[in-house]
């Protein structure tokens, strides 16, 4: 299949990000969408195809078709493949575009998990202990203690460090390079240099993991606008040409020989779409990467094949992804240094850079920029090939 | 199980059984593991299996295994997820890989010179669940322990105090 080109991200549209408080996450939601429009030249009446996925909270829905006061839509969808769901709902997009039901849909997420006076580590809700305390099969589990992300993700990353060799000196060098992409970042939340050291000295969440491995969480929407890529030509912003996509889901196997850790789901998406993109790795310029953990970023990087399986954690070491390194990733500081928007912060990301937009952090070429979306605890992908450039005539 | 401990809270949260976890328990008060088996293909799945991953069938019954098994990852707990998890920190979450094959997530107590590692030697502990010098006292939890660690009593058995964690918990405070 070679019709993924014929739709373009034609807007974008970012709320303030970060601390935003009093605002419902509805509301951030249709203030993104508007954002979006206005940012591709259009207007609320031009919209025919909403999809929308919330994030921590999950309190975003169809009802922000009436909130916005949109016109007849001839697409709407409440989508939830958790970090996978900006992919999915780009791709979504451009199937119904294709189809010829919508002509011009925004894909929305929207959440506002921080809470004045409350630590962002407690907005990852967990199983609710009663007040007699935890019940049934599911109450041992909970005394299992690996009851958040945090503790599943640390498992995860512990598995492949244990089979491979990788250490957290490695993981350092993700969140590093991060770092230094965000300092030309205005929107990115931490913005100061990092070193290794420093990282190794962050108080441990759930070791391996320490504190500066994992995410941010943040309030705020983003929304992009996707239309035919024809249109898009005409419209205020350059396109960013969809040139691939795919989705791979498995739930986690938790039995003798299950791979959960070492492999995810990215090693059948990324394939699958680079392949409808008609690129493979050595092509691809930027990587927009799903950063919950630094871990993340490692088992993707192996499971797209930009290097072999286990060697990650070397992969990324000297500052590869790093501002001057030899693979541009992640560079507006993704979800540990830039804000957790979900799939929403690399996809943005992706779009600034296909664009040319990212000022003194614009990657030195932007070709090729692969988006990936990792949702669950490693159960869900999606991944987005984009392009300043149409396939077509474009294909080396 | 220190007394600064005691006047926070157990270290175990208390859970209590319903009517689908009554056999479970049951089994655990005894001293022994119970989980699920495909009754076609006879495979062996962790308690919470409602369909075997190999052919689908929902047709499960349970069976008591051995408790024995081996160490797939382990997570040395700093920050605790949620409240009732505070008294216990650090602890250790384990994915254990039981020798009739099914994974399950369980506590890792005792403590070991030489620390967790994959494909470490792991067997079933059981332990009171609650406050056990404030009855009630909840159901008896399925935890386990390093093959080579020391006994079951209390103290090596409901903390992670060994000195792996000690020296990997640096700069906590």
């Amino acid at each position: 299949m070679t019709g993924a080109d014929l739709a373009a991200i034609a807007g974008l549209g970012m709320t303030r990000l970060g601390k935003v408080y009093g605002r419902s996450s509805t509301s951030l939601a249709a203030e993104a969408v508007r954002l979006a429009l206005a940012d591709a030249g259009l207007s609320l009446g031009d919209l025919d195809g909403l999809l929308i996925s919330g994030g921590i909270r999950q309190d975003v829905g169809v009802s922000l078709a009436g909130v916005l006061s949109t016109g007849p839509l001839g697409l709407l969808a409440q989508v939830n493949a958790f970090g996978a769901s900006a992919g999915a709902m780009v791709a979504q997009a451009a199937q119904a575009i294709a189809a010829g039901v919508a002509s011009t849909v925004a894909c929305v997420f929207a959440d506002t998990p921080l809470r004045p006076q409350r630590p962002a580590g407690a907005a990852w809700g967990a199983p609710k202990a009663g007040a007699g305390g935890a019940v049934g099969l599911a109450g041992w589990q909970l005394a299992s203690g690996a009851t958040n992300p945090n503790i599943l993700y640390a498992l995860a990353a512990r598995r492949h460090m244990e089979r491979y060799g990788t250490r957290s000196e490695q993981l350092a060098e993700v969140a590093v390079a991060q770092r230094a992409w965000a300092a030309g970042n205005p929107l990115a939340t931490m913005r100061e240099p990092l070193t290794v050291e420093q990282h190794q000295a962050s108080r441990p969440i759930a070791e391996p993991l320490r504190l500066l491995d994992c995410c941010l969480v943040t309030n705020g929407a983003v929304a992009v606008v996707v239309t035919a890529a024809d249109r898009a030509a005409d419209l205020r912003q350059p396109p960013v040409h969809l040139w691939g996509y795919g989705q791979a889901h498995q739930p986690r196997r938790m039995l003798s020989g299950s791979d959960w850790g070492l492999v995810t789901p990215a090693a059948r998406c990324g394939p699958q779409a680079m392949r409808m993109a008609g690129i493979g790795v050595d092509d691809v310029d930027v990587c927009e990467l799903y950063d919950c953990y630094t871990y993340t970023v490692v088992v993707t990087l192996e499971d797209y094949g930009f290097c072999a399986k286990g060697e990650g954690g070397a992969f990324v070491a000297g500052g590869r992804l790093a501002p001057g390194g030899k693979l541009a990733c992640n560079t507006g500081g993704g979800q540990l240094s830039g804000y957790y928007m979900w799939g929403m912060t690399p996809l943005s990301e992706a779009v600034v850079q296909a664009r040319g937009q990212g000022g003194t952090r614009q990657a030195p070429r932007n070709d090729v920029i692969l988006v990936s979306g990792n949702g669950g605890i490693l159960e869900h992908h999606a991944t987005l090939v984009l392009s300043p450039h149409r396939r077509r005539g474009n294909a080396a | 199980m220190s007394a600064r401990d005691r006047a926070v809270g157990p270290v175990f949260p208390l859970v209590a059984r319903d009517e689908a976890s009554a056999a479970f328990f049951d089994a655990a008060a005894r001293g022994q593991l119970l989980v699920r088996r495909c009754r076609i293909g006879g495979d062996v799945l962790a308690p919470e299996t409602r369909t075997c991953p190999r052919c689908g069938s929902a047709d499960l019954d349970e069976v008591v295994v051995s408790g024995r098994g081996t160490l797939v990852s382990w997570a040395v707990v700093h920050q605790a997820p949620l409240p009732s998890l505070v008294p216990a920190v650090p602890y250790i979450s384990a994915l254990v890989e039981l020798a009739e094959g099914p994974w399950l997530l369980a506590r890792l107590v005792g403590s070991d010179p030489a620390g967790p590692r994959a494909g470490a030697e792991v067997e079933v502990r059981f332990v009171p669940s609650g406050e056990p010098s404030a009855p009630p006292a909840g159901e008896v939890l399925p935890v386990f322990a390093l093959v080579s660690a020391p006994g079951t009593g209390a103290d090596a058995a409901t903390r992670a105090d060994g000195p792996m964690s000690e020296g990997e918990g640096r700069a906590t405070s």
